[in-house]
């Protein structure tokens, strides 16, 4: 808003960068002067008001009808646009606080030398490093930029983060072996179960069938109809039974926060 | 962006009107039961497994931003915290997301003030690690491992790293109580936790821990909107096997449908 006053198009991108940030200082700082000169008996009632108001912006939308031949109603860019831009521009604050809270802790650790305080010195110099090469990156176009950026987020981002994914793999045998264990009708049920679904998944399971016919009765004891009938059938039904249960609670907590009946189980003081 | 057809609006009316009915009900002091659910029980005795053998405990909201899981997660968190408070146990709180780790911070302070041991309240224990998913889970299980975690309680939406958290508190011998509403990773948490709440559990925590009658009778109200939905699919299935309805009456086929 601000800032296509203060920078003219063309400009050198540190200088957006600069422009932004001021921005959010200015704007940022005169909202929570405001909120601080209201007195505190009306804050709540404040709160409320913004609250309902926001929640009443998607609730109009979802219910208004949608015009024939159209992706939305009057609301809809509103709501998808706007408020999201406002709701990422709140994020963007935190966003901020949560980065004092890692570098904080991990400060202390340094200063302190706790047990680990080399794990805490990896953390700046990574940081660091990630943050002024993307500055770097952003700012310049010598492609040396842009390939040292990519070079240590395909390294240091991307590669541990498919690690950590691929142990799930391991993870999941043994959480398997706990769960198929034979202790209940139940467990044994289930192993039962999990033990056609798995055979079905597989080639061998179709050939252990393929004797039985493709059509008429019999072709429902094919492996890879048993494992479809029970994904399909009893697996869905008490998937869509959990769902339901799920979804009511959302809407009911939905209700609560958005007509502020929820406020006692957040914090004990008055705002 | 999904809107309501006339059908759903009527629908959604009505149990938006049973749930309010009921919270206002329960409001003006009329008496409500709800049942005794294990998993939420369990929540206390990790809390005073971590006191006895004096270790932390940790708590993951999940890894979503704020929204009504994680909010759930929140309001359970303040009830741990006020527990573990009054018995001097640490409570560390991992997040994924810098708004919710503003909120779990004053929570947690205001629940230390509230049970009159500010001076326990330690900063450095409610902790912003990464916004990406498996930096996340990397990070929880260092805290995990490191810490030596008494008791692990999971609670808010998790996804793929769901098992990895549930598999190390399993392996570090913590106590582990996990509830989400993330139907896909429910059975991780089964297979790995001792207590897991599932389902519309999760929603009836804050009621069942707190008792406040605004909650209880949102608990009570999202059971006779259950009851609702029992009898439309009851009904939806009653209309689409009969070929003689179908045949007469194909508009009330069109009730149930999306469009």
């Amino acid at each position: 808003m601000f800032t296509q006053w203060l920078v003219k198009p063309g400009a050198p991108q540190y200088l957006w960068v600069l422009a932004v940030l001021g921005d959010f200082l200015i704007l940022g700082g005169a909202l929570f002067f405001l909120l601080r000169m209201v007195p505190s008996r009306f804050r709540k009632t404040l709160v409320a008001i913004v609250t309902f108001g926001a929640g009443l912006i998607y609730s109009v939308e979802f219910f208004v009808p949608v015009p024939a031949g159209k992706d939305g109603n009057f609301l809809t860019n509103f709501a998808q646009k706007t408020v999201t831009d406002v709701v990422l521009v709140l994020s963007t604050f935190a966003l901020g606080l949560g980065i004092y809270s890692l570098l904080r802790f991990h400060g202390r650790n340094l200063t302190r030398m706790r047990p680990g305080w080399h794990n805490s010195l990896a953390l700046y110099v990574a940081f660091f490093a990630m943050l002024l090469t993307g500055f770097w990156s952003m700012m310049s176009k010598a492609p040396a930029a842009a390939n040292t950026f990519d070079v240590l987020f395909r390294g240091t981002v991307a590669a541990p983060g498919a690690t950590m994914f691929s142990i799930i793999a391991f993870y999941i045998v043994s959480a398997a072996y706990r769960a198929f264990r034979i202790r209940s009708a139940e467990a044994t049920l289930m192993l039962a179960a999990a033990f056609v679904v798995m055979l079905g998944s597989v080639p061998i399971g179709e050939y252990l069938t393929s004797g039985l016919p493709v059509t008429g009765f019999w072709s429902n004891f094919r492996m890879e109809n048993v494992n479809l009938w029970i994904l399909k059938e009893p697996n869905m039904a008490a998937w869509r039974g959990i769902s339901f249960g799920v979804e009511i609670g959302a809407l009911a907590m939905a209700l609560r926060t958005w007509l502020s009946l929820e406020r006692g189980s957040f914090f004990e003081r008055e705002l | 962006m999904e809107h309501a057809n006339i059908p759903i609006a009527v629908l959604e009316a009505v149990l938006v009107f049973l749930i309010l009915y009921k919270i206002f009900s329960a409001r003006r002091g009329r008496q409500l039961y709800i049942r005794r659910i294990p998993g939420l029980n369990a929540i206390d005795e990790a809390i005073g497994r971590a006191t006895e053998m004096g270790r932390p405990i940790m708590f993951s909201p999940g890894i979503r931003p704020l929204d009504l899981p994680t909010l759930q997660a929140l309001s359970i968190l303040r009830h741990v915290t006020k527990i573990a408070a009054k018995y001097g146990t640490r409570v560390i709180v991992p997040t994924c997301d810098s708004v919710v780790y503003t909120i779990a911070e004053e929570i947690s302070k205001d629940a230390y003030n509230s049970e009159g041991r500010p001076e326990q309240f330690n900063p450095d224990d409610i902790r912003y690690l990464s916004d990406d998913q498996f930096a996340y889970a990397s990070g929880c299980v260092g805290i995990l491992t490191r810490e030596k975690v008494a008791s692990s309680l999971m609670f808010g939406a998790f996804f793929a790293e769901a098992l990895i958290l549930a598999e190390t508190g399993h392996n570090v011998g913590a106590m582990q109580v996990a509830g989400t509403p993330s139907t896909t990773q429910i059975p991780f948490f089964i297979t790995s936790c001792d207590y897991t709440i599932i389902g519309d559990e999760f929603y009836a925590a804050s009621a069942y821990l707190s008792r406040e009658p605004t909650l209880l009778g949102s608990l009570v109200g999202q059971d006779y909107a259950k009851a609702v939905l029992i009898i439309v699919v009851l009904l939806g299935i009653v209309i689409a096997s009969i070929p003689w309805l179908n045949h007469h009456y194909p508009s009330l086929l069109t009730l149930f449908s999306k469009t």
